[in-house]
């Protein structure tokens, strides 16, 4: 990419993120964009801002009318699906979630699937990408169950989590969070769990600009009580420096 | 341990997740928690509720058709949700769906209801809080950049179409845009802080 062409196009970063271009200026920028790092890094540092337009807006009140025409819409093609498909049987609720996870471990047993979903997860999230769509696929027939996290909202009010364990001896369990502030400087969250009364330091992650991160358990959940995250200084602690901001209790 | 049956304990994230396996109960959920804010946005653009109306449930039968597109790395489920009723909007601005109607004020609307959004009451006071925020630091902006991006984004006119309603060269405009997104993003960064 040229300079000329880079500098033809930056100005142009602020309408697209506004949706002020035209169709053709939009599309030439789209072009351009996917081999300038200089733009993508100026839409990425500015498209917070445009998000945060919206929630400006006012509230008010939708006619109910609108949530009964929207979910007749669903549900009649929810069973034209089923009929198109033969079958009237609802997926189950973790049907998702064991494609997301399963399918790159597939040809793993299913604990070790977990443990390397579980490090997959955690290189995503320190990496600032959540990690489970990264996965595809479906072929673990394991079931795994999901806790939700209680979450201090004085210190973190849109933050939200749930702990992703497996069935069986309860090995490579996830915990995946999302709302969560990014942490200023070098700072880092680390998960704990507490068994028998002692905390057991575990990972360390960070979250995204979105907020969303993703971090293993290296324990066994057995006779763990709760799983922990606190915030600390870079490289950890080997004892929590403060209280819970998240904690799932077992 | 408790097993994940109360839908509505859980986040956005994990919902959406069900929402992908095609549950017509979460995407109630989704749209109980989102499509207040969602009409919200379309009638702060076209200032009319039946287009508003329209323009909602367009978007959120879009959502769960193209629900398998979503993905959480690229930002949370209610910017996406307002980022495609956002695109509504504009496409039926542009089609001239709304004509003279449409109103590029900045507050825009006369009538106010608060919208019942089916979220626990903290999420809630927070949701407020954080729009107060962004109103705070919508308005620290000077009136110049702000007015370009109100009339872009609520107003859904393109650079070209606001450089002739102001009078102003193009570059100007595209200009205060992309310095108005810049101060607008160091505001929130340092209310946030």
């Amino acid at each position: 990419m040229s300079v000329e062409r880079h500098q033809i196009h930056e100005e142009d970063v602020g309408a697209y993120l506004l949706r002020a271009l035209s169709d053709v200026e939009q599309r030439r920028f789209e072009a351009h964009l996917e081999n300038c790092v200089v733009c993508q890094d100026e839409v990425s540092r500015l498209r917070p801002a445009v998000n945060a337009l919206p929630r400006s807006v006012h509230p008010i009140a939708p006619p109910l009318s609108l949530k009964a025409k929207l979910m007749a819409e669903v549900e009649r093609d929810v069973r034209e699906r089923q009929e198109a498909a033969g079958v009237s049987r609802r997926p189950g609720a973790f049907a998702g979630v064991r494609r997301r996870l399963g399918g790159a471990f597939g040809s793993l047993r299913p604990t070790m699937a977990w443990v390397s979903a579980s490090v997959v997860l955690l290189v995503g999230a320190a990496s600032g990408a959540a990690g489970l769509y990264a996965l595809t696929e479906a072929t673990n027939e394991e079931t795994p169950r999901s806790v939700v996290a209680q979450v201090d909202k004085t210190r973190v009010p849109f933050g939200s989590g749930s702990l992703v364990v497996p069935d069986g001896d309860q090995e490579g369990a996830v915990l995946q969070v999302h709302g969560m502030p990014e942490l200023e400087g070098d700072s880092v969250y680390q998960l704990w769990v507490r068994r028998d009364g002692e905390v057991i330091p575990q990972s360390l992650f960070h979250v995204g600009e979105n907020g969303a991160g993703a971090a293993a358990v290296i324990e066994k959940l057995q006779d763990v009580d709760v799983v922990m995250v606190t915030r600390e200084s870079a490289g950890g602690a080997k004892a929590p420096s403060e209280k819970p901001v998240l904690s799932v209790k077992l | 341990m408790g097993h994940i049956d109360d839908i509505e304990s859980l986040a956005d994230e994990e919902v959406m997740h069900l929402v992908q396996d095609g549950n017509p109960r979460a995407f109630e959920l989704l749209y109980e928690r989102h499509g207040g804010a969602g009409f919200s946005l379309a009638y702060r653009m076209v200032g009319d509720r039946v287009v508003a109306e329209d323009i909602s449930q367009e978007a959120f039968l879009s959502i769960w058709r193209s629900r398998h597109r979503y993905q959480p790395d690229r930002g949370s489920v209610r910017t996406w949700v307002l980022g495609i009723v956002h695109h509504r909007a504009i496409d039926a601005l542009r089609r001239n769906l709304v004509h003279d109607r449409r109103r590029s004020s900045a507050e825009g609307i006369e009538e106010r209801h608060e919208a019942p959004e089916r979220e626990r009451t903290d999420v809630v006071a927070a949701r407020r809080e954080d729009a107060q925020h962004v109103r705070s630091a919508l308005g620290d902006l000077p009136d110049e950049q702000c007015r370009v991006i109100e009339l872009a984004y609520f107003g859904g006119f393109s650079h070209s179409q606001i450089a002739e309603m102001l009078e102003m060269p193009i570059g100007t405009v595209k200009g205060r845009m992309r310095l108005g997104l810049e101060k607008l993003r160091t505001h929130l960064k340092e209310k946030v802080a």
